[in-house]
């Protein structure tokens, strides 16, 4: 017997498609969808926003009624979707920083959290390879190049 | 014959030594930014025009021509590493090259992509030569309803592209059409999806998107694995890091292919590498015997859009030299510096300024050829950023990707969105949603609606101006062939299925 | 190669804060010059090339380092600039763009009155033209075609708050033609249209078009303009034709921040006098066949005022949706 599992993942993407889909439409409402000058600007919104809605649906419909049966036994990862989840928050800390400490600084704390936290390297070395990326980055990117990157309080 | 006369005239002043320097200069400039995601050669071109004005203009064309094929070089050597994609037309390049490098063949990826670039540019600058004049004439009878037959077919293209599920590939396309009418609506100035901010109103830049799906999407799907950083296998030797005579032998086709669509592609003013990368590819893997094999990493998925985006630039350079239209915001940029010199591109060019169209065409061979020159015995040397040990390599990307977007606009909301998209494309890879569909959404959808109302509007609603004209009429049934393409599989399945079984 | 970077001296600005008042300005650190378009579009090559100038005439103490602050359809520049109160080292170049985007965008923060007005630099005068074998000879061709053939006729141009759909909204109002407008990007692709047969006719810049109407593709009807450029005495201007309709200026200049003292302005008014004055500008702006509009603050102030309201008027009457 085999069980009867469907694809949540499926399921739940397909529904927030369709939300989006719904969204659309009712934004393209407010503007014209013809005008005396050819296909307003809610022409082609409408009908991608139709076509998402129905293909989700369809999306969710199919992961339900028809479902697959390997998909069920292999169990999800959690884990390591924590693990990506938190790289990614570590991520977008630092692009919250780039204006408050700089970007050479919020870089090199980036790297600090990936080698220490993600990969466990030892404290030395990953403050070294953190420095030295940054100083790496100052070399090429701003002395080399000219580019102006954000600084921080201390200049740089 | 003129054309012959005057290209020996053009090396003449190409091979001076003078400007075989900025000619070098150039293409290394080029391939050095090229690598880094976000700066464009349009950007480049930009920065470096000040420096130019001191230096007599034909070497100054020829040096800024140098950088255009150069960032067109090194834009692929990211993306084969480390799925970066250095400029929007290398997107197409990851898609396979980056897996040849998770394979092992990383190196042979590099040196494909040199070779095809080398033979399709080369094609390009030969097309550009003879045929220029008749091809500007040709590219002035395509109009809107042409371009939107053109993009329709691109979009076709999405089912080549769709992989195991059709209805998420169809599903990822529709969100990258919606990224693209972002912002301020050409046509009535109404701001769409912006969401009341400012930042959105000229809509979010496809670097953005492509960076973060691409490149960040495949870090955080790397990081689930704790500790089994798996270097990417490099093989030992120089002769496993090039490209093996059989892997060559597979990409007859694709030189052609790229070097002849990129280059007509080119031709036409606003359609755009990316759109000649995508169409070559899927051209490729229509009709090549193994066309599931694509994505995994094939030779040929390889050399068909890199070819393409070469040969691209020889392509934009015919409107832009016999009409003086440019047909690109990089060709635009060297409009600008032309005028700034004093020159004129325009239908006179070519007899009033002869020894800077053909000293122009020459260095462009001279550019193709250094170019092959500096990156095959550079391959082994980039090869070795494959051995940079990952929790190392991660960040760097992140670093780079960062400073790829911030260059562009200098702006922290970009730098926002790049997150954002970062996350997207992990989100994709989980949930088994295909991201090149997304991309090829994003980069068509803007010019399909513009071409699509266009044509409305010249036609006053007409719509079979779409159908009347041979071009478009020819380009938008090959579409729906394509689209019907995967149903017409599955009824030769069914029937080769059905033979079978009556024995 | 040795790239010129701009470096940020963050301790000058509290330095510069110091100056007494009474003193003359002179700028003591690079000048920030700040652009709405990326590297490559008009206000960016503008800028780059008046830098360049000032460099090479030694015009002023110090360099000018360009900016680029693309985005929000210009907009970003304009909050930039609006918000770096008192800076007496960052300057702008303004178009049109600054003065109309503010009246239709509810999104803007600011409009053209947050800044300080300094010199108006450029107009720009344009040109309507048909493709060589067209029938028409003049504008009123054009025009009694349009009116015989309502919709029929089509012209390509920018988007639909730019000068040339203003000029035809102005030229239709004026006479009752009726002709469809076709926004197309970028100049490349307009020209391409008319010279196709896509469309009838176009707006188009006098350096865009010049070498096609001078390799006879294309012919001039009309100028836009105040008065004959040089390069085409014998087409009359569109009052000269007829029509009575005012002449919209398309305009570039510089602003700066709010807060700035007067002889701060006076400094920046009197730099680009002498810019204007060099045989270099001059040449420029016979290549790039712009009209000299040199106008100071005060005159400037006033300007900026008579555009705004007559843009105002003119955007309501096409329909467009004007918020301020």
């Amino acid at each position: 017997m085999t069980q009867s599992t469907y694809n949540k993942g499926d399921v739940i993407s397909g529904a927030v498609l369709a939300a989006l889909g719904v969204y659309i439409i009712t934004e393209a409402r407010n503007w014209s969808f013809t005008s005396s000058e050819g296909p307003g600007p809610a022409f082609f919104p409408i009908w991608y926003g139709v076509a998402m809605v129905v293909l989700s649906l369809l999306l969710v419909a199919g992961s339900v009624l028809r479902p697959s049966v390997n998909k069920g036994t292999a169990p999800t990862n959690w884990q390591g979707i924590g693990r990506a989840l938190t790289v990614w928050a570590a991520f977008a800390a630092s692009v919250a920083l780039l204006n408050v400490i700089g970007f050479l600084m919020s870089f090199a704390l980036l790297t600090l959290f990936i080698m220490v936290v993600m990969y466990g390297r030892p404290l030395k070395q990953s403050v070294i390879a953190a420095v030295g990326n940054a100083v790496g980055f100052y070399l090429v990117f701003v002395l080399a190049l000219g580019l102006s990157l954000p600084v921080g309080p201390l200049g740089f | 014959m003129e054309a012959l006369l005057g290209l020996a005239q053009g090396f003449a002043v190409a091979l001076q030594p003078m400007n075989l320097f900025w000619c070098f200069v150039g293409v290394f400039l080029g391939t050095v930014i090229g690598v880094l995601p976000g700066l464009g050669p349009a950007a480049t071109i930009a920065m470096l025009l000040p420096l130019t004005y001191s230096m007599p203009p034909t070497s100054a064309v020829i040096m800024l021509a140098g950088i255009y094929y150069g960032a067109k070089y090194g834009g692929s050597t990211t993306a084969i590493l480390l799925n970066v994609p250095g400029e929007s037309a290398s997107v197409v390049t990851c898609l396979d090259g980056y897996q040849m490098a998770r394979k092992g063949r990383g190196g042979a990826a590099l040196g494909i992509a040199a070779i095809s670039s080398f033979v399709a540019g080369t094609v390009g600058v030969v097309g550009l030569m003879l045929l220029a004049p008749p091809l500007a004439k040709f590219a002035l009878t395509f109009s809107s309803p042409e371009y939107f037959a053109l993009m329709s077919l691109g979009l076709a293209m999405v089912v080549l592209l769709a992989g195991a599920s059709m209805i998420k590939a169809l599903l990822a396309m529709l969100v990258g059409l919606w990224i693209a009418s972002m912002g301020i609506d050409l046509f009535s100035d109404a701001s769409r999806f912006t969401f009341g901010t400012t930042h959105l109103l000229d809509g979010i830049d496809f670097v953005i998107v492509a960076i973060g799906v691409f490149a960040l999407g495949e870090v955080l799907g790397n990081m689930e694995k704790r500790g089994q950083g798996t270097l990417l296998p490099v093989p030992k030797g120089l002769r496993n890091l090039l490209p093996t005579m059989a892997e060559l032998k597979a990409c007859r086709f694709a030189f052609v292919n790229g070097s002849v669509i990129g280059f007509i592609i080119g031709v036409l003013p606003g359609a755009g590498s990316t759109i000649a990368s995508f169409i070559s590819y899927g051209v490729e893997k229509a009709v090549s015997r193994h066309p599931e094999k694509f994505g995994t990493g094939v030779p040929e998925g390889v050399a068909a859009p890199e070819g393409a985006n070469n040969s691209e630039t020889g392509g934009s350079l015919v409107p832009l030299l016999t009409l003086g239209i440019p047909g690109s915001g990089t060709t635009a940029i060297l409009l600008a510096a032309f005028i700034l010199w004093g020159l004129r591109p325009g239908p006179l060019m070519i007899q009033d300024n002869p020894e800077l169209f053909w000293g122009l065409v020459a260095s462009m061979y001279v550019g193709n050829v250094m170019l092959l020159v500096l990156n095959l015995p550079l391959i082994p040397l980039f090869a070795q950023i494959l051995k940079i040990r990952d929790y190392l390599l991660y960040p760097i990307i992140f670093g780079i990707s960062l400073i790829g977007v911030y260059t562009v606009s200098g702006s922290l909301f970009d730098c926002a969105m790049l997150a954002v998209f970062g996350l997207l494309g992990y989100l994709m890879r989980r949930l088994d949603y295909p991201s090149a569909p997304l991309i090829l959404g994003l980069v068509l959808g803007d010019s399909m609606e513009r071409a699509l109302r266009q044509s409305l509007m010249m036609s006053s609603g007409d719509l079979s101006i779409l159908v009347s004209r041979p071009i478009s009429a020819t380009m938008l049934i090959l579409a729906v062939v394509l689209l019907f393409l995967p149903l017409f599989r599955k009824a030769n399945t069914w029937r080769i299925k059905a033979l079978e079984e009556n024995g | 190669m040795k790239f010129r970077s701009s470096l940020v001296i963050a301790a000058c600005a509290a330095a510069l804060a110091a100056a007494p008042a009474w003193a003359q300005f002179k700028p003591t650190k690079t000048v920030e010059f700040i652009v709405h378009t990326g590297p490559g579009g008009g206000a960016d090559v503008l800028a780059r090339f008046m830098s360049q100038v000032i460099e090479k005439e030694n015009l002023a103490p110090v360099r000018f380092q360009v900016n680029n602050k693309s985005g929000g359809g210009g907009l970003t520049a304009m909050a930039y600039v609006a918000e770096k109160k008192g800076d007496t080292h960052a300057i702008a170049v303004f178009t049109g763009n600054w003065l109309t985007n503010p009246l239709t965008r509810a999104e803007a923060k600011y409009t053209i009155k947050d800044m300080s007005p300094v010199v108006r630099l450029v107009l720009e005068p344009a040109l309507i033209a048909v493709k060589a074998d067209a029938p028409y000879k003049t504008l009123k061709d054009f025009i009694d075609e349009a009116k015989a053939k309502p919709k029929s006729l089509k012209q390509s141009g920018g988007s639909v708050t730019s000068r040339d759909n203003v000029v035809r909204q102005l030229l239709m109002k004026a006479t009752g033609a009726d002709w469809a407008y076709i926004s197309f990007p970028g100049g490349g692709e307009r020209i391409a249209a008319l010279l196709g047969g896509h469309v009838n006719m176009m707006i188009v810049e006098p350096q865009e078009a010049g070498e096609h109407i001078k390799g006879g593709n294309m012919r001039v009807i009309a100028q836009v303009s105040d008065k004959r450029l040089p390069g085409f005495p014998n087409v009359p201007t569109v009052q000269e034709a007829g029509f009575n309709i005012p002449n919209v200026e398309q305009v570039r200049g510089i602003v700066m921040p709010p807060g700035v003292a007067p002889d701060v302005v006076a400094y920046y008014e009197d730099l680009f006098l002498r810019l204007t004055k060099t045989t270099t500008w001059k040449k420029y702006l016979d290549e790039q066949q712009f009209q000299d509009g040199y106008m100071k603050s005060a005159e400037l102030t006033k300007f900026f005022d008579s555009y705004t309201d007559q843009m105002r008027g003119i955007l309501k009457e096409a329909g467009a949706k004007v918020v301020r």
